[in-house]
């Protein structure tokens, strides 16, 4: 095989080599949900922090805001009924 | 060891506090009247310990006192645990020792011969002293300067029942204390021991009679002429106790009774009236017209408190749980046993409500109280969700037009039961609101300060304290002449 030709199928066989290897990556990609494939980041859209303003991040890979200790802090009550409440604090 | 963990109530801004506190000129928001002189005193409940049993009243939490003093436009603070046999019992153990509200039979024996009440209800000065008072024992006096327990007090003696009301009432015009103790004699007695004491403090006057049931005689109402006497739904026996329960358990069967006795009765002058289901736990004001007796009264459908369950074994119901400011009048010149009640407002309210204590056992036209107004802004995302359960506003409910005044906290903050500090030789009802609001963004307790008569125009002045305070049942505006502040 002249020379030429031989060095042209190498190309094409990295070449083809390497679209069949990123087609499986792809393949993986689309398989794999991008939580399992990295553990500790979230699939779902959370809230962050990015120069002291909120914003959504869809993606689920920015570090979630937690409010600091003592706001929010009426929200233990969120999921209680009347009664349980009450139980406690009849007068708030 | 001190574990609240187990506790989901206890979190956040209701978490027990637990420390003793003082502040010196706290910071304001806005100018404090220079005409405020005296002290707001609190009495709540904090708990030391978590409690023995799960299904306890709050009732049981710890005495705790707290103190405004205002003096020149600055405001010091200062809240201290009211020091009980029971809380000095309990420090000493490193536990809770003591069982379900008013069931001796659910202490560790250890404590069984100590005095287990709490002293966490309402704050009182009289005859120139400060107390604590609860309803299961005697008033408890505190140095009203540095708010340390003195002790149980039983005016030089001649108090004879072993329980004092947490709502003893001031006679405006005499000065006069009328004050009672109900289970006089003891765990399910049905003796009412009934006293009128001076204003330099000696007991003038001792009625005894008997109510239909034993019940809580939590409230009077008090006219020139009458005692009002209200006893609803909840029942209580010593089976019931020795079975390890608490107090109280509510009898939807039971009729509301309210008694009616002349001042200077007797015993076999108490005229018993009689409705249908209630439950009248506090008063706002009552007064005497010829032969008819009227009291107003934030008054409940049925029963408010969920950890007083029904005796039957059905499940408590919060849509009865809700109170509405009602009128009841009792003709005395009828031979029937019945009598009226008019709703006043078609809005529930808070029942802790108020009145110029100047008009009380009179005519009068203000009535005040806190109450929930959905249409105000609640910002969850800083305050977290209450589930709606807030009392946003304060209102001056007008009973002679049926309008109402609001104020509003604050969009982060619910309030606590009002106070009306009259201004000095002012109208009824010319003067100033004051309360203390939660704010749930900043985790903090603010004493709000309002003037009544604009009352849409919000703060006068707002005290800041930088941490929460302990949940108040009862707040008493003190003038400075009232008792010897130093």
């Amino acid at each position: 095989m002249p020379e030429n030709h031989r060095s042209a199928a190498l190309a094409r066989r990295d070449f083809m080599g390497a679209l069949l290897g990123a087609a499986a990556a792809l393949r993986m990609v689309r398989l794999v949900p991008l939580a399992a494939a990295f553990p500790g980041v979230s699939s779902r859209p959370v809230v962050s922090f990015h120069l002291d303003r909120p914003y959504l991040d869809r993606s689920g890979t920015a570090l979630p805001y937690y409010p600091p200790p003592g706001a929010r802090s009426a929200q233990i009550f969120s999921n209680l009924d009347e009664e349980s409440v009450r139980r406690k604090h009849c007068y708030l | 060891m001190v574990d609240f963990s187990n506790e989901p109530t206890m979190k956040g801004f209701f978490a027990p506090t637990r420390f003793e506190a003082d502040v010196y000129d706290c910071e304001v928001i806005g100018r404090v009247p220079t005409e405020l002189n005296g002290a707001f005193v609190r009495l709540g409940g904090d708990w030391l310990y978590p409690p023995r049993f799960d299904d306890d009243s709050p009732f049981s939490m710890d005495g705790y006192i707290n103190m405004f003093r205002f003096k020149n436009g600055i405001v010091d603070y200062k809240g201290r645990w009211v020091k009980t046999p029971r809380f000095k019992a309990d420090l000493a153990a490193h536990k809770q020792l003591f069982g379900k509200y008013r069931n001796p039979f659910t202490d560790d024996p250890s404590v069984r011969a100590l005095d287990r009440s709490v002293q966490n209800t309402t704050p009182l000065a009289f005859a120139g002293r400060l107390f604590t008072l609860k309803e299961d024992s005697l008033p408890y006096e505190i140095d009203c300067n540095t708010l340390e327990t003195v002790g149980p007090y039983n005016f030089h003696g001649k108090y004879k029942s072993l329980t004092f009301t947490a709502h003893p009432k001031v006679d405006p015009v005499s000065g006069e204390l009328i004050c009672y103790g109900y289970e006089a004699t003891g765990l399910e007695s049905n003796d009412v021991f009934l006293y009128t004491i001076n204003k330099q403090g000696e007991v003038t006057r001792e009625l005894r009679f008997k109510v239909p049931y034993v019940s809580m005689v939590h409230d009077i109402g008090l006219t020139q002429k009458h005692v009002i006497i209200p006893v609803f739904g909840f029942v209580t026996s010593m089976e019931r106790l020795k079975e390890g329960k608490v107090h109280w358990g509510w009898d939807s069967t039971k009729p509301a009774y309210v008694g009616i006795v002349p001042r200077d009765g007797e015993a076999k002058d108490i005229r018993w009236f009689k409705g249908p289901e209630r439950a009248t736990v506090h008063t706002l004001n009552a007064r005497t017209e010829g032969e008819k007796v009227i009291l107003e009264a934030p008054i409940y459908d049925s029963n408010p408190f969920p950890f007083f369950p029904p005796v039957d074994g059905s499940k408590w119901d919060p849509t009865k749980a809700k109170a509405y400011i009602r009128r009841n009048t009792f003709n005395l010149a009828s031979k029937d046993d019945g009598f009226t009640e008019e709703k006043l407002f078609e809005m529930n309210v808070s029942d802790l409500g108020r009145v110029d204590d100047r008009y009380l056992t009179m005519p009068y036209r203000y009535a005040f109280t806190a109450y929930s107004d959905k249409q105000r802004p609640f910002d969850q995302w800083k305050a977290g969700n209450l589930g709606g359960r807030v009392n946003n506003c304060y209102g001056r409910f007008d009973l002679a037009t049926g309008r109402m005044n609001s104020y509003f906290a604050g969009d982060t903050h619910s309030l606590q039961e009002v106070c009306f500090v009259p201004r000095k030789n002012g109208a009824e009802g010319e003067g100033y609101i004051i309360g203390m609001a939660s704010n749930y963004a900043e985790m903090r307790s603010e004493l709000v300060i309002a003037d009544a008569q604009h009352l849409e125009e919000g703060d006068v002045v707002r005290v800041i304290l930088p941490f929460r305070a302990t949940a108040q049942v009862h707040g008493r505006w003190v003038d400075e002449s009232d008792l010897p502040f130093a």
